[in-house]
């Protein structure tokens, strides 16, 4: 695809690379910043729980005593949740969003490089307690007065670093709130966003609600440790248990953080590589803002052992918001039902997401039952839980998203061989890892510990959930080496390599700094579905009234004609758009052609006849390779 | 279309294979739980499964009653979604360049999938809070059943038992057996294996949970339960043993350094059994005859201190050969009880200091055996792990 260049005298002012990324403002180079900081704490997080497995494995000690070992689950959980899964999905909603709404950039492009920046800055500082040699170690949650009690800098850091991520969070979701509300495409509304950017849009109100208390919180910890200032410290008059409230009103909304997204990616790729729409989108939207909302009224529900929370009221919340996250559940598998399944690697990640999710989410409803939760609390069964739904859940999804938009983001697709490798052996490391870790707890072995019983009859289970860590371990090579090879091999994905529905792969592979040439005009949440297939698709049949919204049938006679729609200002395809939503059709609600968007003729841009050729090359032999 | 029809009976028929599978699978759920018979195991030593361990408490019965129910339900779900899922990604696999119907939705579909969940999780919240009543209900205490006869309805409270949780043991307090000098019966865990709560079997037990450093959380899993133990916060529960036994237990909430080594036992016992242990403890913490004091003080007399659970003051101390030596020991640690322990401190083994010095208290330990000349490593036994040091005797 031929780059366009912006100006003329473009290239006097000729950066050395280094300094480009250094500077840049670009959504795209910071999303991919982004995704490979994550990466690297990934990595890094990764090796820590090796150690963590190792030392389990068997009962005595292996290789780290107790204090290490308090630091290496300290270090994990920090750097797994706010170095990795929060980045990682905070870059490629930062690469994603912008294109998926028909934008050029994020609203405060310099905020956002801000915001990166202090991702990095934080992660040097918080592993800078292993050159200092004190390292925090009371736990990710830093429970008070513990983490008051526990001397050294080590905890300091971890404070300092946190209170950096938060920021850069905060700042990142002002920035999404504001380029979501204010710079989508003529013809987006709102209810024809990609689930992804719905995903992003709630998440961001989420972090902004959330994340303010915390960072306030872990300053006035840092007062506690540093000037006696006695708020958590029961000593001194304070409340530990005040602590655990402003922790968890935000850790709460942070497991949806830290999900939601993951469940946005898993939502753009099924309908993908099933060649249907989501099932039931405005569920699914409904769905999400309603997780975001009881999200906030669930907290309380890691505390019920303490003795000193209203239980009925959080236990209700907790079964409750087990409801809209079933309905995304059947809502993706009857996406895929009667579909036209390509088991590509993203939709195997993203299989891989629901199926141990499920469980993940079924552990949650067990957990909502209080007085079964007086049992399993801060036992391994809850280290079961949130693995599953982190790792099980976020790590699949972010993998999905990885395997993806890799051409997108670097005009070349993985390997699908490796992926598929990488695949198997992460979903049964992933299995066989934390599902005896539900047994270990329910007969009584607590988290955090280093170090158990030979009689306790832990001893085998233990050892086969290390073997499915270094499993997991292990998966990871086949990626290494397919980004390796992928690196070195040619750039010739193409634009629109899986045959996809949203704006991103109608832009080149990768895009041009400015992202798109036209502004796309959109009349359906797959506008670049209804680009290439919308003539297939007879044109009738909108329903009168809300019984069904099976809208079209018999294009099975249609099958093989998959050439891209000419002639004509390309519609959307009657039936692809939501009936109820076409009162808010482009010509009601963006009547008046989009002021300085019209083109030469005057007619006013968008995805036009000329558009697609330019904008949406659809090479029939690239598509025909990884379709065999 | 052509081929939808076939998939369409299919998929009806689905959903009921699975869901007997499901039933079969509860089915044997349910078999285990009423095969196994209740021996009294004592120990935890049952290996995990995928039900929880017989639980030995009245409260505990409760929950276990109702984990049944939700692991069959779960089991039911489980089995439906993902059999729903491989059967989708079996039966639709791409098989030819059609587009297939593009279907947006089914507003009866999506209504079912979010009324069944809402009623299922309304019928498992009931089940919750009527267990939770069960479990978190508190007995009155005797003199307050005198002035209101009517709140006997279930028991009252038989013993009272005050716990201690500070970095990292436990102190088992009696309130109401007091010893001849008129101070409650107590034990302060020494060593690894903590102490050990001894109470009376089908008998309304209140624990009174009490933090002095950091949260602990008091956990036996064969109660199924656990309650935080929370400095300036007063948790209680009460508890009654179904049967005799040995019950392990141990800190649940992370606490520092040593938290896996916070480690207590709970032992119910008959109540004629009960009586005798009481009365043994009482004989024995009758207070023994004092070495005659005064003076200067005698050689291989050693002052020691400690000021936190980390380390004592003097990390080495000297001391005569072949003299028998008697520790002064100040605990200077606002937070929790020490002593002074010497490793193979003669044929019997290492030398534990008794009584256990609580805070702010200064406790003569010895005399000890002769000691040869040599290096010794002295630890107190409250803090095996953490608070060690070394005797030098020339």
């Amino acid at each position: 695809m031929a780059t366009t260049v912006l100006s003329p005298r473009a290239g006097v002012y000729q950066r050395s690379r280094i300094y480009e990324w250094l500077t840049t403002t670009d959504h795209k180079k910071i999303g991919i910043m982004y995704v490979t900081a994550a990466f690297l704490f990934f990595l890094l997080g990764g090796v820590l729980a090796l150690f963590i497995r190792a030392e389990l494995a068997a009962p005595g000690t292996q290789f780290v005593e107790a204090q290490s070992y308090n630091q290496l689950f300290t270090m994990h959980g920090t750097t797994m949740i706010f170095l990795f899964v929060m980045p990682m999905l905070t870059g490629f909603g930062n690469y994603i969003v912008p294109l998926q709404i028909g934008a050029a950039d994020m609203a405060f492009p310099r905020i956002n490089a801000l915001s990166f920046w202090m991702v990095p800055l934080a992660g040097l500082l918080l592993f800078s307690g292993y050159i200092v040699m004190d390292v925090a170690r009371a736990g990710w949650t830093s429970y008070a007065p513990l983490s008051i009690v526990e001397q050294g800098p080590g905890q300091d850091l971890w404070i300092v670093s946190l209170i950096l991520l938060g920021t850069s969070s905060i700042l990142g979701a002002i920035n999404f709130i504001a380029t979501i509300f204010k710079m989508r495409a003529p013809g987006l509304t709102l209810m024809r966003m990609p689930i992804f950017v719905w995903t992003v849009l709630v998440t961001s109100f989420l972090l902004l609600f959330a994340l303010p208390s915390f960072t306030a919180a872990t300053a006035m910890l840092y007062i506690d440790r540093n000037y006696g200032g006695g708020f958590f410290n029961p000593a001194m008059g304070g409340n530990p248990i005040l602590w655990q409230h402003i922790f968890w009103f935000f850790g709460h909304p942070e497991v949806y953080i830290l999900i939601l997204p993951a469940m946005g990616v898993v939502s753009e790729v099924l309908p993908v590589f099933s060649r249907k729409p989501l099932f039931g989108y405005r569920a699914f939207v409904i769905a999400t803002a309603l997780i975001g909302f009881y999200g906030f009224g669930v907290w309380a529900h890691h505390m019920f052992t303490t003795g000193a929370v209203f239980l009925p009221f959080f236990a209700f919340f907790t079964f409750l918001i087990s409801v809209p996250t079933g309905v995304k559940m059947f809502n993706w598998i009857f996406t895929m039902w009667r579909g036209r399944i390509r088991l590509t690697t993203p939709m195997l990640f993203a299989i891989g997401f629901i199926a141990n999710f499920l469980i993940g989410g079924l552990d949650g409803a067990f957990a909502a039952v209080v007085p079964f939760d007086y049992a399993i609390h801060d036992t391994y069964w809850v280290v079961a839980h949130m693995h599953y739904v982190l790792v099980g859940g976020s790590l699949f999804g972010i993998f999905a998203a990885l395997y993806y938009w890799f051409p997108k983001m670097f005009g070349a697709r993985l390997n699908e061989g490796l992926g598929k490798l990488h695949f198997v052996l992460l979903f049964v490391g992933t299995n066989l890892t934390f599902f005896p870790q539900h047994l270990l707890g329910l007969d009584g072995m607590i988290r955090r510990i280093n170090d158990y019983a030979p009689d306790n009859g832990w001893t085998e289970l233990n050892f086969l959930s290390s073997v499915g860590a270094f499993t997991i371990g292990i998966s990871i090579l086949p990626l290494l080496w397919n980004l390796f090879i992928t690196f070195r091999g040619p750039r010739d994905a193409g634009a629109d390599p899986w045959d996809a529905n949203t704006l991103e792969w109608a832009a080149a592979s990768p895009p041009p700094p400015y992202n798109f040439e036209v502004v796309p005009e959109v009349r359906s949440e797959r506008p670049l579905f209804d680009l290439k297939y919308g003539h297939l698709l007879p044109a009738h049949q909108v329903r009168k009234s809300g019984a069904s919204r099976v809208l079209t049938q018999g294009l099975g006679a249609h099958g093989g004609d998959r050439g891209v729609a000419t002639g004509g200002v390309i519609p959307a395809a009657p039936g692809t758009t939501h009936d109820e939503f076409r009162l808010d059709s482009p010509e009601e609600k963006f009547g008046k052609p989009v002021e300085g968007h019209e083109d030469e003729h005057g007619r006013p841009r968008g995805i036009t006849p000329e558009a697609p050729e330019k904008a949406a090359p659809i090479d029939p032999s690239a598509r025909a390779d990884h379709e065999k | 279309m052509r081929v939808l029809i076939p998939a369409r009976a299919a998929s009806k028929a689905a959903p009921f294979t699975l869901l007997a599978l499901a039933l079969a699978v509860a089915a044997c759920g349910g078999q285990r739980q009423t095969g196994d018979p209740d021996v009294p195991t004592g120990g935890d030593n049952a290996p995990p499964g995928i039900l929880p361990p017989h639980a030995v408490t009245e409260q505990g019965q409760a929950i276990e009653q109702l984990y049944v129910p939700i692991l069959i339900i779960a089991t039911a779900i489980f089995i439906v979604v993902e059999g729903l899922l491989i059967w989708s990604i079996l039966r639709y696999r791409r098989r030819d360049e059609t587009l297939p119907e593009q279907i947006h939705g089914n507003n009866k579909l999506e209504l079912l999938w979010t009324i069944i969940p809402t009623i299922i999780v309304i019928g498992m919240f009931a089940a919750t809070l009527g267990t939770l009543q069960k479990v978190d209900a508190r007995a009155p205490q005797p003199e307050e059943v005198s002035a209101n006869p009517g709140a006997a309805q279930q028991g009252t409270v038989a013993l009272n038992v005050n716990v201690t949780g500070f970095q990292w043991q436990w102190t088992f307090e009696y309130p109401q057996l007091k010893t001849a000098a008129g101070t409650p019966l107590s034990f302060t865990g020494v060593g690894n294996e903590g102490p050990e709560m001894v109470v009376p079997v089908n008998e309304i037990v209140r624990v009174n949970l009490l933090a002095s450093d950091v949260i602990h959380s008091f956990y036996v899993p064969q109660f199924l339960f656990k309650r935080d133990v929370i400095p300036g916060v007063n948790n209680q529960f009460d508890f009654k043993a179904t049967r005799p036994g040995t019950f392990a237990g141990q800190c649940a909430e992370f606490c520092g350094l040593s938290h896996a080594q916070m480690l207590f036992t709970v032992r119910a016992v008959p109540r004629g059994e009960f009586d005798r242990w009481v009365a043994e403890q009482k004989e024995k913490a009758k207070p023994k005859p004092t070495p005659a004091a005064g003076g200067s003080p005698a050689p291989g007399t050693i002052e020691v201190s400690a000021s936190n659970s980390v380390s004592f003051d003097q990390p080495s101390l000297d001391g005569p050969a072949n003299t028998p030596l008697t520790f002064v020991f100040t605990n200077k640690d606002p937070a929790a009880p020490h002593n002074v322990a010497i490793e193979n401190a003669g044929p019997n083994g290492d030398f534990v200091g008794q009584p256990i010095a609580q805070p702010s208290q200064t406790v003569n330990y010895g005399p000890t055996d002769p000691l040869p000349a040599g290096v010794y490593n002295f630890y107190c036994s409250v803090h095996p792990n953490t608070m060690r040091g070394t005797l030098t005797t020339k």
